[in-house]
């Protein structure tokens, strides 16, 4: 029985957060993805016939010569006949993933070899070189790529260059070039070419304005309803408490009509402004104030306090369990709404990191990997915040449950 | 010290001091809340596009509209479906995992955490995960075919069948942990004496889960059942991440259509008359959910 609950509770957990993990693991893949990754791709195993293969692999000097043994053909390079070297068609590549270039060769004297990457602006540039031992025996060798000491267009890389110097003859067959797994360029690649920084940017500028903005006014409020005696006031309390039912959909034209009125479309404010004083943070402060002793006041009042003394000097300051789980809730909502920021915001610089997402899905070519690695900068702040505060999260999740 | 002094002067400088501290709610309450509320009404009763200033008033029309628009019916019809189907089964799931939990195993905390850890992922995020795990060469598919089922190799979420039962299932697996959370503190708030009675007198687990948890437990029930039905009526990041809507509104729901009509084609008076249905909706699942639960008490 006990050994049934725990697998039960262990496939349950599995099923939990098997997709999280397949949004980090699939981040990291250069190509394809998780389950079919593109690690290796084959420049020209030469086994094409001729006039195919000559589409994809130029000669450099004279044409090489394609040789066939009984299984294998391959590539012989003849410095004496006038052949300098291969030009491999690339199309137009990103090679920022290349860790590595693999290749089988042998030569029948000592050759120095050049590498040499070319753009789509016609440079041409070596990252390469090396000298091959003769052999009789195919050896394979390996050569380093380093996109980042490159001059060129990385971005848009046409051929990848093969010479050779010395004189010889040296055959190569097999020519792969290796991605770097796991690579952080997926990474790069959204932050540079959308604009996650930005989006990342005005995420943190909105949740931390609408954290502070929620911890000053709904302390303020909540303390007029915990501390104060006025009309109406459990009228104007259960004003408060019903407003958390009213859907935002609701309200979105208005507001929207209003913001456009302000010219406040397309800025901070817009984002901000409606979500600075919540319903919520005003019923979790009133009821953490209304458990404080009376006494402290009325020790505060005796030495001359006013109200606000007694808010912001005594009731504040111990008040830092609530104000904590308000705070934490209060940033995971506004990272994580979508509604409001989708509608409010029109220009690419003002979305924020959640609406930057879902465009970038609809408006761009990506890959898996590339979104994924998008959706893990999107998300992780917000793993990171949980892990570190679970306990307040779910605390706050509580306080607000009570309410029913 | 001065000396105290009583009467109007300090009534006065009292009700300056109240308004003050309330001010900031007043203030975010009647331009964000009270006045939208209200001017949605006008709005719902006007022709006005959101593209000019232009209002002109129509009367009952949108609503009339509304209710002989076939996409509209459609949405009303998948959000009910959507409803009827996720809330039961995220209920019956998560009071599952609860009773788990709190059947006094070791490292609760720690699967707790694991299955929350979902819900506090913002639904975009959430929505690409699944769009990967259902795209026609994803993950699922491989899984489905490595166990020897035949499937199109075509996302779940490109046809009409298979659409919108993908989004419940996805919108179910992040929605479970929250209340998971919410029925495993109404479970630890319950008497221990009565089970401990009702062992005594040798009542089956089922017996007690039966006949002492689930009636102990209707409150937390209710309220798991009415806060979901009212977020699930409101489901829109993952139609507009994953389907738009599509294919041929099989996955259209109130809110993503109030968007499209909105903003899209920038119909702003007909999309109020749709706010409107949303509110009552809502309005109703709130008054019934309250109605229930007073004669729970009585």
């Amino acid at each position: 029985m006990r050994a049934l609950v725990y697998s039960l509770l262990v496939l349950f957990l599995v099923i939990s957060l098997f997709p999280t993990f397949l949004m980090f693991s699939t981040s990291f893949v250069p190509e394809g993805d998780l389950f079919n990754r593109t690690i290796e791709k084959t420049v020209s195993d030469f086994e094409a016939p001729r006039t195919v293969l000559l589409t994809r692999v130029r000669p450099i000097g004279k044409a090489f010569e394609l040789v066939k043994d009984e299984k294998n053909s391959f590539a012989r390079l003849d410095s004496s006949k006038g052949v300098i070297g291969l030009a491999f068609s690339m199309g137009s590549s990103d090679i920022n993933r290349l860790s590595h270039l693999v290749f089988k060769v042998r030569a029948s004297s000592a050759l120095k070899m050049n590498f040499f990457f070319k753009d789509i602006r016609e440079s041409v540039e070596k990252f390469a070189e090396i000298v091959i031992d003769p052999t009789s025996e195919w050896k394979t060798m390996r050569v380093n790529v380093e996109p980042k000491k490159l001059t060129l267009d990385v971005l848009h890389i046409s051929q990848l260059r093969i010479t050779i110097e010395g004189d010889g003859t040296l055959e190569i067959d097999d020519v792969i070039l290796v991605n770097r797994y796991p690579t952080l360029y997926n990474f790069v690649k959204v932050l540079r070419e959308d604009y996650f920084g930005r989006y990342l940017l005005n995420s943190t500028v909105v949740s931390v304005c609408s954290v502070f903005g929620n911890l000053f006014f709904c302390s303020l409020v909540a303390y007029a309803f915990a501390r104060k005696q006025f009309r109406m006031k459990e009228l104007l309390f259960s004003i408060v408490l019903s407003t958390m039912m009213i859907p935002p959909q609701v309200t979105i034209i208005p507001t929207f009509i209003l913001m456009r009125k302000l010219n406040l479309i397309n800025t901070y404010w817009a984002l901000i402004l409606p979500n600075l004083v919540t319903p919520f943070g005003i019923f979790l402060m009133r009821q953490y104030f209304e458990q404080l002793p009376l006494e402290l006041d009325q020790a505060a009042r005796i030495d001359g306090a006013g109200d606000f003394r007694i808010f912001w000097n005594v009731l504040l300051p111990l008040s830092k369990p609530a104000l904590s789980v308000l705070g934490i809730n209060t940033f995971v909502l506004t990272w994580n709404d979508v509604f409001y920021p989708l509608i409010l915001t029109t220009s690419r610089e003002m979305r924020t990191v959640q609406i930057g997402l879902a465009l970038y899905q609809k408006l761009n070519v990506f890959t898996w990997p590339t979104l994924m690695a998008a959706s893990t900068i999107a998300g992780l702040p917000i793993i990171i915040v949980f892990l570190i505060f679970e306990k307040r999260i779910i605390s706050g999740i509580l306080e607000g449950a009570i309410k029913s | 010290m001065p000396p105290v002094p009583w009467g109007e002067n300090v009534r006065k400088r009292e009700k300056i001091t109240t308004l003050v501290f309330i001010l900031p709610w007043l203030v975010s309450f009647c331009i964000f809340v009270l006045y939208p509320i209200v001017f949605s009404i006008y709005v719902s009763m006007t022709d006005y596009s959101g593209l000019t200033w232009n209002m002109k008033f129509v009367g009952f029309s949108n609503y009339v509209r509304a209710f002989n628009d076939r996409v509209f019916l459609r949405a009303l019809s998948n959000t009910f479906l959507f409803v009827l189907i996720t809330v039961p089964a995220t209920t019956v799931i998560s009071l599952f995992l609860a009773v788990l939990l709190t059947s006094g195993i070791k490292f609760k905390r720690l699967f707790q955490a694991g299955y929350f850890l979902p819900s506090v992922i913002s639904m975009v995020v959430i929505s690409m995960i699944w769009l990967y795990i259902y795209s026609a060469m994803g993950p699922l598919n491989m899984l489905l075919r490595s166990l020897g089922i035949d499937v199109p190799a075509r996302s779940w979420l490109a046809s009409e069948k298979t659409a919108l039962g993908s989004i419940m299932v996805m919108d179910v697996w992040s929605a479970v942990g929250y209340y998971t959370v919410l029925f495993v503190a109404g479970l630890q708030s319950l008497p221990l004496q009565l089970y401990e009675a009702a062992r005594i007198d040798g009542a089956t687990k089922w017996q007690i889960f039966k006949r002492i948890t689930l009636p102990l437990l209707k409150p937390t029930i209710l309220f798991v059942v009415s806060i979901n039905s009212i977020r699930s009526f409101q489901i829109f990041t993952e139609i507009f991440t994953l389907t738009g809507g599509g294919p041929a509104n099989s996955t259209q729901t109130i809110v993503h259509y109030l968007y499209d009509v909105s903003f899209r084609k920038f119909e702003m008076g007909y999309g109020s008359a749709i706010a409107y249905v949303l509110f009552f909706i809502v309005l109703a699942i709130t008054l019934l959910q309250r109605k229930i639960l007073k004669g729970e008490q009585l």
